[in-house]
């Protein structure tokens, strides 16, 4: 797994690679707690190289979208395809966050 | 055909085979299965002498061809072999590849030999490349020109050495449909083979090696659904099923997983089957997890060919419970995810276990 960080005008985007599951999730939660803590608020999360997530990987999101709404910020997901999809759908999540098809409509939604 | 008796090989101190005595008959298919390393590949071996047997005997049509005077190329003649690795004749086309014994060995004619080469390439389909070289082909067509050059020297029987074990997945069933045309058709053949499905609907019957014999002979009705002895009941068990077990918190899900994976490549299930198998055994351990310091944990997968239908069986020890009861759960996330990827779960006490079947859908 590895994380990745742009900056893009407030945006940051967080392009994950690899599965999120019981093993990555911990390691999720710290850095985007870390990031939190840095003082980033406004997330776009690029899910283009995802290609598993389980439950472990959904509560990440969960609960990294409370932190957020902690500091009025806001996330959005872009890129969610295939699988991954089907367990945003299945599991309510796709209601729970905003999601893109790609990170330019992501930031556009965004007003950056 | 051909009637092998005390066939016994040793390599130093190696006894590889021990004592093979078995009959092939004309017309007959015959497929030889069992663990790694029990001599499969070496009876066949023996069988066309390419490695000498060390004892016994093997007679085709009455001839002892163990005999120091039997003229072993002429023998070698009356059957040819199929190898995993093709061995083709790299710098030659494929028409030289199929020509080139019948003229050098049979003494035939090349317009002959290029017509009966021709009418081999169209039986297995490979007609439009005759010109082309090994190395323009995929594994799968490799193979299938490496089986019409056995036929090109007119064999009495084919002997085929895991035909399949060094190909892509994709393209076992070409090869498999291949060796299946030539059974319809009355060839001779004895096989060596890792693929179950195809040992069963091929064969007039299997033989079963385990250590160096031929432990159980029978019908494939007979050794694949009803094996009359405990090692044959144990190996068609464990090609069919897989286990895991799990006695702490700390198991490695990767290693898991990957075992899985392998699980799922012998069965040749769909991406999307072993997708949605990774995902209900993670959510189901995240539910077992608080259990593991305290109670030890055997996953269960079996595929059931007949029924298209792959079990996973979750059993533990400890008091009675059903992990999956809902009052019992913190929420119902992972539950909806092992919902949404099977067709039945069902909780049984058996044994003073808890035992958690549940059933993967089908697509």
């Amino acid at each position: 797994m590895t994380i990745q960080t742009k900056k893009e005008a407030t945006a940051l985007i967080v392009t994950i690679t690899g599965r999120m599951d019981a093993v990555t999730a911990p390691e999720y939660e710290k850095k985007f707690s870390e990031l939190i803590t840095a003082g980033e608020t406004f997330f776009i999360v690029d899910f283009e190289q995802v290609d598993y997530i389980s439950s472990a990987g959904l509560r990440v999101l969960l609960a990294t979208a409370k932190k957020v709404k902690g500091v009025s910020g806001k996330i959005l997901l872009a890129n969610i395809k295939g699988g991954v999809k089907e367990v945003f759908d299945i599991s309510g999540f796709g209601t729970l966050f905003p999601m893109h098809d790609s990170l330019a409509s992501a930031l556009s939604a965004s007003g950056c | 055909m051909i009637k092998i008796e005390h066939l016994s090989k040793k390599f130093g101190d190696l006894e590889v085979l021990k004592d093979v005595t078995v009959e092939i008959k004309t017309g007959e298919v015959i497929s030889i299965i069992g663990p790694s390393g029990t001599g499969k590949s070496t009876f066949l071996r023996c069988i066309n002498l390419l490695d000498r047997p060390s004892g016994g005997s093997i007679r085709i049509d009455g001839v002892d061809i163990l005999d120091p005077k039997s003229d072993v190329p002429k023998v070698r003649q009356k059957m040819n072999m199929v190898f995993q690795s093709f061995n083709l004749f790299f710098h030659l086309s494929v028409m030289d590849n199929l020509t080139i014994g019948p003229i050098k060995l049979l003494g035939m004619s090349k317009v002959d030999a290029d017509r009966k080469a021709m009418d081999l390439l169209k039986l297995v389909g490979l007609a439009e490349k005759a010109e082309s070289y090994p190395d323009e082909l995929s594994g799968g067509q490799k193979q299938r020109v490496a089986i019409a050059r056995c036929m090109a020297m007119d064999p009495k029987i084919i002997l085929f050495d895991e035909p399949t074990s060094a190909l892509d997945p994709t393209m076992v069933s070409e090869v498999l449909s291949v060796i299946r045309r030539l059974a319809k058709a009355g060839m001779t053949m004895a096989i060596v083979t890792h693929e179950m499905d195809f040992a069963r609907d091929v064969s007039n019957r299997v033989l079963y090696m385990d250590d160096g014999v031929i432990y159980e002979v029978g019908t494939p009705e007979q050794i694949f659904d009803n094996p009359q002895k405990e090692k044959t009941r144990t190996f068609i068990n464990r090609i069919r099923s897989f286990s895991y077990h799990i006695a702490s918190p700390d198991y490695d899900l990767y290693a898991m997983n990957a075992e899985i994976e392998t699980f799922c490549d012998k069965q040749i299930l769909p991406v999307k089957t072993r997708q949605n198998l990774l995902l209900l055994v993670e959510e189901m351990l995240q539910i077992y997890n608080p259990l593991l310091s305290t109670v030890l944990l055997d996953i269960n997968l079996a595929y059931s060919e007949k029924k298209e239908s792959l079990e996973v069986v979750f059993e533990s020890t400890g008091e009675a419970i059903n992990m999956l009861d809902k009052s019992l759960l913190p929420d119902e996330l992972g539950l909806t995810l092992i919902q949404s990827v099977t067709e039945s779960i069902d909780y049984q006490r058996v044994n003073n276990k808890n035992r958690v079947t549940l059933i993967l859908k089908k697509k």
